[in-house]
């Protein structure tokens, strides 16, 4: 009988409450994808190269996984709170009717525990499918192919995720039914009041609104003009006076609409005044909820605009230019590229010669340290001349004092960069007599590259030998070897018979770049290409660097920190979502009451749900509003401090994303503000005059 | 004559719940109401009057029978017609004054205007002469919160009244106030009905605020069972109510007997 009571409740509140029913099994996928990280194909694949890395990040989740709990059993407090308040009347019954209190305890918390049971039922199967959609879909995205996967089912995380929610849905019950059943019966009978009209002086009203607008103000001209250097003292600054402006902000602003209220209510007829109390009211009772759910909002496009940002950003500039680049001499390496294993899965190789040039050594201020025979001398005098044109900032500074130092730049062959550049398909450079052309690895900092570039367009020359050189105006950034480790700060690229000329050892290449052909990586996904190719060189015992190295940590960050944030993201939304969606129907039953007078005073149904409506609109929009406007300035300050999108990357591309996210959050509230309607207008709906009798 | 009829109730009857479980509260009850009465309705606990005031209001529908207001058949109305009849053709005063508290004093009283689209500002003049009349100028702008209960039901009271409705029902309107603000009230109460000529139905258990009437309906288990007149022109309300004292004294005690 008490099972059979336990599940019918249970089902009866599922039914009632879809919308928050399914929060609870967005939050049980969420918890899975993000405690199955690991087993992801990707993850799995960046464990044997970059081990360290993964196990860091792996040591990180479970704290991830500790912040989600924490902020999921906010929503799960609220969701409980809104059903019990509910059903108020019937526990009051249930003690009148001497049901003990430890009783109905248990039947509380059997309840949960069978609610938490369907959840997970449901919400596993569907994190398990989406966890194997993402896995096949990032492997594929990076080129691992889809023969190496495996399916992860991870039992570790199944088991987290079970205990996880599960433990704090019984958390927040236990805080919950321990007030409830501390209540006496009368108290949980009498329908309960609305909290009386809190009247805040106007004063501290104005104060607060005032107040918070200009924190607000500050915290966004301190983001957006500070932030650069990211001291953790202005994060600190920035993020006490963003939150507590916040707070002023919707503490003050139930004055603010109280003074709108009047002004307009005299002139304006129908519910007008009406909804416009309900909304101040809200907003006055309300203020921490809205303050609270509007930085949630906040952090949440934050989040997602990040993980965007970076998965944008790191993952679509990469042009993939040299698959391996092979140290040794020609015979050793042409003796395994022309193999026959090896033949069919090349579709070119050429040396890379790249060197330094024969000059003196230098000091910093310009004496000499060690003379060389037959040296150079070099000066980077015209481009300094340029640079110090540009308007002064501390990167100028410091790249003129680089370009100062004369000592052996490096040198590219035009012949090998050409050869680079016709495998990924871009023009030839043609340097004519003397010409050089200015190349740099350091395309992931836009204003080093602005910088040059505008120093390069103005026209600019280095001097050898006291002989001037024309440098391009274009700046050449694609990588010349496998290694992405190695870093070239500046090169000149220069024609072949001046590399042979000025470098120190123009005899040997540095090393010998090989790309795959596009057959085989379309074949086996480039990654397993890759690896395939690597057993053609086991035994050999040539020395070697490959695409995969060199990328594994960028894909790793990549992976990482775009999972992380947008998984963050999503969470922090469905909760904010959740908790305004709560709050207004919570008010909307407690004011249950006011509804029937206003139909008694001769209210149409329909107008009701009408000024419902606003107010829930108006409800959602006071929290996004804050939230979108402050996160314009956050993510302006993110995008020009730490992740400055690196130069190469497409706008467009990056527009489109931004594009097709905020239409998808417009979407996501569009659909809650729609179900909380829906909810409102059938309660509303469900009023009847003659119901008074038993509202009293 | 039939002019003055405000109100006609004609054997209306209510009957709850079907088959054994069946409870008759009204069981065909007809009166009519005269333009300008006070007429309050009297019974036990559960003798139906609530009911009968509540098939008055709309808020309940009758089984059978007719209530007619000013000639229209009121269960006849639907969606506007219902909601106009509700917020132009009867004021409510309840119990437990039921003001919305998060509106203040004014915006209560607008409210029914303003839910048949008249503006605050249209409705000024009215609401001025109201207030004065109810003496609640100072609280015009106070939330409820702020409010005794006396200024609470006088500003209820006013909102029933500013539709300038053709009858105005109260249901224990004194029944959450003190005997000072009792009095208070039903001067009031009386003084409009006396001045404006308007139609009161009133539900009370009170035999002091009954005696405030020009005629009282006494009700038992459904039925129309005494009926009390006011010589208004020769009758004290002391001496009045000493007869409704008695009325209700037979009621209690001669029940048995009259069934």
């Amino acid at each position: 009988m008490f099972f059979k009571h336990v599940r019918r409740n249970a089902a009866k509140y599922r039914k009632n409450n879809g919308l928050f029913f399914s929060s609870l099994v967005v939050a049980i996928v969420a918890f899975y994808t993000l405690l199955s990280l690991g087993d992801q194909d990707v993850m799995r694949f960046l464990k044997t190269i970059e081990s360290d890395a993964v196990s860091k990040l792996m040591l990180l989740i479970p704290a991830v996984y500790m912040i989600s709990l924490f902020f999921v059993f906010f929503l799960v407090y609220f969701t409980y709170r809104y059903q019990l308040d509910n059903r108020k009347k019937e526990f009051g019954l249930y003690l009148m009717l001497g049901m003990k209190r430890s009783t109905l305890f248990a039947m509380l918390m059997s309840e949960t525990i069978w609610n938490s049971l369907v959840s997970i039922l449901l919400g596993l199967p569907i994190a398990l499918l989406l966890t194997e959609g993402i896995s096949l879909a990032t492997a594929k995205l990076v080129g691992l192919g889809i023969i190496g996967h495996k399916i992860s089912f991870s039992i570790p995380a199944v088991l987290g995720t079970v205990i996880g929610f599960i433990a704090v849905q019984m958390i927040a019950m236990l805080f919950l039914s321990a007030a409830f059943s501390r209540k006496e019966p009368m108290e949980l009978l009498r329908s309960d009041s609305p909290e009386k009209q809190v009247s805040l002086s106007g004063k501290k009203g104005w104060l607060g609104l005032v107040l918070g607008l200009f924190f607000l103000i500050l915290a966004y001209a301190i983001g957006v003009t500070m932030l650069r250097s990211f001291d953790f003292k202005i994060v600190m600054l920035v993020l006490a006076l963003g939150g507590s402006g916040t707070f002023l902000l919707y503490h003050g602003m139930g004055v603010f609409i109280g003074h709108k209220i009047q002004q307009k209510s005299p002139a304006r007829s129908g519910l007008f005044t009406f909804t416009g109390r309900q909304i101040q009211e809200n907003v006055l009772h309300q203020y921490r909820a809205l303050a609270v759910s509007s930085l949630l909002l906040l952090m949440a496009l934050a989040c997602i605009s990040f993980g965007i940002g970076v998965a944008s950003g790191r993952g679509s500039q990469e042009t993939r230019t040299v698959d391996f680049s092979i140290e040794g001499s020609k015979q050793e390496v042409c003796g395994v590229l022309d193999s026959e294993a090896s033949k069919s899965m090349i579709s070119m190789y050429y040396p890379m010669f790249l060197g330094s040039m024969n000059t003196n050594l230098y000091d910093q201020t310009g004496a000499v340290l060690e003379s060389k025979p037959n040296a150079h001398e070099l000066s980077w005098a015209g481009l300094s001349a340029a640079l110090a044109n540009l308007p002064e900032t501390d990167l100028r500074n410091n790249m003129m004092e680089n370009f100062s130092d004369r000592s052996g730049s490096y040198l590219i062959s035009e012949t090998s960069y050409n050869n680079l550049l016709q495998t990924i398909g871009k023009k030839p450079i043609q340097l004519g007599k003397s010409q050089v052309a200015l190349y740099t690895s350091m395309k992931d900092s836009s204003d080093f590259i602005n910088n040059l570039d505008d120093a390069l367009k103005s026209g600019t020359y280095i001097e050898v030998d006291d002989r001037k050189y024309e440098l391009l105006p274009n700046i050449y950034f694609d990588n010349v070897v496998a290694d992405r480790k190695i870093t070239l700060y500046s090169a000149l690229i220069v024609s072949d018979e001046d590399f042979k000329n000025w470098a120190s050892d123009s005899s040997t290449p540095f090393c010998w770049n090989v790309l795959l052909s596009q057959k085989t990586v379309n074949e086996k996904g480039l990654m397993q290409a890759i690896l395939s190719m690597e057993q053609n060189f086991a035994g050999t015992g040539l020395e070697y660097e490959s695409y995969i190295g060199g990328i594994g940590r960028n894909l790793f960050y990549t992976v990482a920190a775009s999972y992380l944030t947008i998984y963050l993201g999503i969470l922090f939304m469905v909760i904010a979502n959740t908790v305004i969606g709560l709050k207004y129907l919570m008010q909307q039953r407690e004011n249950k009451r006011r509804y029937l007078t206003l139909l008694m005073l001769g209210a149409d149904v329909d107008d009701l749900c009408k000024s419902a409506g606003t107010q829930i609109c108006l409800f959602f929009a006071l929290v996004l509003g804050v939230a979108v406007f402050s996160s314009v300035f956050a993510i302006w300050s993110m995008f020009t401090s730490f992740l400055k999108l690196p130069v190469g990357t497409s706008l467009v591309k990056v527009i489109v994303i931004a594009g097709i996210s905020s239409i998808l959050f417009v979407m996501i509230e569009c659909i809650y503000i729609h179900i909380v309607e829906h909810t409102s207008s059938r309660e509303i709906q469900a009023l009847r005059v003659r119901d008074r009798g038993n509202a009293f | 004559m039939n002019l003055d009829r405000v109100l006609q109730v004609e054997s209306v009857t209510k009957v709850y719940g079907k088959g054994d479980n069946k409870t008759e509260a009204l069981r065909g009850i007809s009166f009519d109401v005269l333009e300008g009465e006070f007429l309050g309705i009297m019974g036990a606990s559960g003798s139906g009057k609530t009911t009968l005031l509540n098939c008055i209001a709309t808020m309940i529908k009758p089984s059978s029978g007719r209530i007619l207001l000013k000639g229209s058949d009121i269960s006849s109305f639907r969606g506007t017609q219902l909601a106009d009849y509700r917020g132009k053709e009867i004021g409510y005063l309840f119990q437990e004054f039921e003001l919305l508290d998060n509106l203040t004093a004014r915006e209560n009283i607008i409210l029914p205007l303003s839910l048949h689209g008249v503006t605050g500002k249209q409705a000024g003049g009215e609401l001025q002469e109201l207030a004065s009349r109810m003496d609640i100028v100072d609280v015009l702008n106070k939330f409820p919160s702020q409010m005794s209960g006396g200024q609470k039901q006088r500003v209820a009271a006013a909102r029933a009244l500013i539709s300038k409705p053709s009858i105005v029902l109260a249901d224990e309107p004194t029944g959450a106030l003190d005997s000072k603000n009792s009095k208070v009230l039903l001067d009031k109460l009386y003084a409009i009905n006396k001045e404006q000529q308007k139609t009161i139905v009133m539900v009370t258990h009170d035999a002091n605020a009954a005696s405030y009437c020009s005629r009282i309906l006494f009700i038992q288990d459904g039925r129309l069972f005494h009926e009390l007149r006011k010589n208004v022109k020769t009758e004290t309300r002391d001496s009045f109510y000493e007869r409704i004292v008695t009325a209700i004294a037979q009621l209690g005690g001669g029940s048995a007997n009259v069934l």
